[in-house]
């Protein structure tokens, strides 16, 4: 009765035994390590541990979660949430829990990635390299995660889990304007290659130099994966059922219908070794590959078992997390690992045919000022590269990117063979795997 | 903590939790180690003190940097509640989302989305450190969130908002929520139904305090936070476009006077005492047109060899503190608010903002209004839709020739750190006319 799972069944059945008719607990044990480093030196080592249940009770159409954060007095606090639960309003939309016993593909945590024990090392090891490929000031992130998951269904589910990641984020500055990101994502340390992130930063900040304004205009763009990252961000919470429910999102009414080029499959793939595969979703559906996006075409929203039951579908095991978090509502589907799958052009030829454009390596500040129409801004950072007849020419700043996103994806006519796995901060998240794309006629505006 | 969402008058979520845990923040020559857990025992909180020591010496620092000496103080604060968020029972909390929600219904505009969340908490915390100090502390704190995306002949404007401060259930019956966002509703269907496109040029802009509020926060207070100043951000929310050197040395009119203050009573971001045990007190960023005074933590503050000004918060006691904004607005001016429009010949009054951004310099912003006016002869005549203001921040500050009396806050949760911490923060200002800048 050691396991997670065995733990999370236990407080579905003192959940039950109180009156619940469903229940939903999922236990995790979270370890984390972080170095984070700016000027070329590490400023601080941190680390963090979490045990907790989230845990979701129903009784009859009355629902109500909690973040049980303290694992030694969760029976107590199980059965008072219950006794809450009796007491909450009924929710119409609630549509119960996906039934079901189900096998789950496994993750394992290898045990180099659990043994970590100086991850400055590493660090110091892209912080040189930078330097050495001609980075003035070197910054970024090293984490280290290792997460244990539990989980157990009134209705059936029950499974453990576990799964790494080591994420390096580099940002090299040549000169105070001219910088340059790249990142290692990767579930094992054995595959981290700092020295390479480190070196990629340093030549893109040396790519950056001597920035000149930027104009405003309609230019084509080629967008890094870590650029992309952020840009599938938006699309990826647009296409949670939710999000389309409340009018939020540019994907309402669009199934079936062109959303983006011939070029874009577009899909939630948490099944694959990633930062972020995961055996089950957070009501113990065995998760699966969902194409979204198929050749420019809508196919799908992202479903838990109640909003499936709204739009008249079947769940795609995407019930988000029991509780609230920084980035989504209780209960809200979300994708777990999103991919944009390769094309078949090379990333210079892509540089090769492209007549007047941008090379962009990084952006952030994505925000919408219509979710229902798309009409958005992004501030592209790092290396910001001029292209013309082909070649990258020099570098500008200062640009904003304000355009609507569904023309942006309906413009991507190149995509790149390479792909990687990209996630940084809270802006290139959740963990996806991204080619480099081009949009076509991209407008470009800046401060008067 | 409490959160109760409504989707269109439906529960969409309930939820309660009581979460406890510590952390330890160690300083060495060699650097800084911070360990923290959820689990509450001796033994965990000897296992994070050699955590944090082995992380600190981890660090290899070569110049080391102590932090700012401080006073020892051993106090508590807290912040009262009339009536107390816990006393609030699940039902009050719906029937008042419920009847924001039939309020809206009853203004007959098409709603599409009405998604209204509350949320509160009831922080204690303890806090010691070796050089004597102890501060015990209770903030309680709500916030609502509300998305109304509003449609009207095929076409669609939203709002998302929020609302929040200090203090108990009283917070939110004061705001008036009942009759704020029936107005805000009725408000974005005339942008809808009659609002006109600024035809793009130069002109005057009147800025109400929603506007000041955004500018104010990410064009001065991100800026003037001594850890990005110093690079500490660098790979994440970036750096800053002013140094250590820009003290002193003009960024905008007489009138561009910021003030972060973390002790205004009620605010969202009020607190007394800092997450080092400093004292909290107000922050003049800018300063009648002079770049003024950094926010700083202990480390900061060592590094310029200077004192904290009380700036350090954390998200939580698993992140580590950082520096950070409390509450941060534009000082008022002399003049009636209608004064600031009747010397605007042919202009625009942007009241409030949807779509904004800043680069990670803090130095090109964009807002796009959400509510918008233009300005004819001094007298506000119909809406203008989706006013665009880009423009650098000298730009900005620099325009600036009056300022009203009256100043009004708006609540945020502001977002920095690795991981993202969001930090509870008021945003404000009075109206603010810009003389002569570019609309689009």
């Amino acid at each position: 009765m050691s396991s997670l799972s065995h733990n999370a069944s236990r407080l579905v059945e003192i959940a039950r035994k109180e009156g619940a008719t469903d229940a939903v607990c999922e236990v995790e044990d979270l370890a984390v390590q972080q170095v984070r480093f700016s000027n070329s030196r590490i400023d601080a080592i941190n680390s963090w541990t979490e045990s907790h249940a989230m845990m979701f009770v129903a009784v009859g159409k009355r629902v109500i979660s909690s973040d049980l954060r303290n694992l030694d007095a969760a029976d107590k606090e199980v059965r008072a949430l219950v006794e809450l639960g009796k007491k909450a309003p009924p929710s119409k939309s609630y549509g119960g829990l996906a039934s079901g016993r189900f096998r789950y593909k496994l993750g394992r945590i290898d045990r180099k990635t659990a043994s970590v024990d100086d991850p400055a090392k590493y660090v110091r090891e892209a912080i040189d390299a930078a330097q050495d490929a001609g980075a003035a000031e070197v910054g970024g992130t090293l984490y280290i995660r290792l997460s244990k998951l539990g989980i157990a269904s009134s209705a059936g589910p029950m499974g453990n889990d576990e799964g790494a990641s080591v994420e390096m984020s580099v940002r090299a500055f040549s000169q105070p304007e001219a910088s340059g990101h790249a990142v290692s994502c990767t579930p094992s340390i054995k595959e981290l290659k700092p020295r390479e992130v480190g070196e990629q930063a340093a030549e893109l900040s040396m790519m950056a130099r001597n920035p000149v304004q930027g104009d405003e205009g309609k230019l084509d763009v080629i967008i890094q994966p870590l650029f992309f990252g952020s840009i599938t961000q938006s699309v990826s919470h647009m296409v949670s059922a939710l999000r389309v429910e409340i009018g939020a999102s540019m994907f309402t009414k669009k199934i079936g219908k062109k959303v983006a080029s011939d070029e874009i499959t577009f899909i939630d793939e948490p099944t694959v070794e990633s930062t972020s595969r995961r055996a089950f979703d957070h009501e113990g559906v065995p998760t699966r590959k969902n194409v979204i996006i198929k050749d420019g075409v809508l196919k799908t929203y992202l479903h838990s078992t109640s909003t499936a039951k709204k739009f008249k579908t079947k769940t795609t095991a995407n019930a988000g997390p029991l509780i609230p978090t920084a980035f989504s509502y209780a209960t809200e589907p979300i994708p777990f690992h999103p991919v944009v799958l390769p094309g078949d052009w090379n990333v210079d030829e892509i540089i090769a045919d492209t007549r007047r454009g941008l090379y962009l390596n990084n952006t952030w500040y994505t925000r919408f000022q219509n979710y229902t129409t798309g009409e958005f801004s992004t501030i592209p950072r790092d290396a910001i590269l001029r292209i013309k007849d082909g070649e990258i020419i020099g570098a500008v700043k200062n640009i904003r990117i304000s355009d609507n996103m569904m023309s942006l994806w309906k413009s991507m006519d190149a995509v790149s063979k390479q792909v990687q796995e990209v996630y940084w901060w809270d802006e290139a998240a959740p963990p996806s795997t991204l080619p480099t794309v081009r949009a076509r006629d991209v407008t470009i505006t800046r401060s008067a | 903590m409490r959160d109760l969402a409504i989707k269109s008058g439906d529960v969409n979520s309930l939820m309660s939790s009581v979460d406890s845990g510590m952390n330890v923040r160690i300083v060495l020559s060699s650097g800084i180690g911070f360990a923290s857990s959820n689990r509450m025992s001796k033994a965990e909180g000897i296992h994070l003190v050699q955590s944090a020591y082995r992380q600190a010496k981890g660090c290899g620092w070569k110049s080391p940097v102590s932090l700012s000496s401080e006073p020892v103080v051993k106090t508590s604060w807290e912040v009262q509640q009339k009536r107390a968020l816990a006393d609030v029972s699940t039902e009050d909390r719906l029937r008042f989302l419920r009847g924001l929600d039939s309020a809206v219904l009853k203004t007959k505009v098409k709603v599409q989305g009405r998604f209204y969340d509350i949320r509160d908490w009831e922080i204690s915390e303890y806090f010691a450190n070796s050089e004597g100090s102890k501060v015990r502390s209770f903030l309680p704190r709500v916030m609502i969130e509300s998305t109304n995306i509003v449609s009207s002949g095929g076409e669609t404007e939203q709002s998302i908002r929020e609302w929040g401060g200090c203090g108990g259930w009283e917070v939110i019956e004061r705001l008036n929520l009942d009759h704020a966002l029936p107005v805000e509703v009725k408000m974005l269907r005339t942008q809808i139904e009659k609002g006109k496109k600024v035809k793009p040029g130069v002109c005057d802009l009147v800025c109400g305090p929603e506007v000041a509020g955004i500018a104010a926060h990410e064009s001065c207070g991100h800026p003037m936070e001594a850890d990005r100043i110093l690079g500490r951000e660098m790979s994440q929310a970036g750096k800053s476009f002013v140094t250590p050197e820009h003290i002193g040395q003009t960024i905008g009119s007489g009138y561009a006077t910021v003030i972060d203050d973390p002790t205004i009573p009620g605010s969202y971001g009020y607190y007394a005492y800092d997450m080092e045990g400093v004292k909290a007190r107000p922050r003049y960023l800018y300063k009648e047109g002079r770049i003024n005074e950094f926010l700083h933590n202990r480390e900061t503050a060592g590094r310029l060899g200077l004192h904290s000004n009380g700036s350090s918060r954390s998200e939580t006691y698993l992140r580590e503190p950082i520096v950070r904004m409390a509450n941060t607005y534009v000082a008022p001016g002399d003049f009636e608010d209608d004064e600031l429009v009747g010397a605007v010949k042919n202009g625009v009054l942007m009241h409030s903002f949807t779509e904004w951004n800043i680069d990670d310099k803090r130095f090109n912003q964009k807002y796009v209004s959400r509510e918008a006016y233009f300005i004819q002869d001094g007298e506000v005549a119909g809406p203008a839709r989706k006013c665009i203001l880009e423009i650098t921040t000298p730009g900005f500050w620099g325009a600036i020739d009056a300022s009203s009396k009256n100043v009004d806050y708006s609540s945020g949760e502001c977002g920095k750190g690795d991981p993202m911490q969001g930090v509870a923060a008021f945003m404000g200002g009075p109206f603010l006319r810009l003389r002569g800048v570019m609309l689009k």
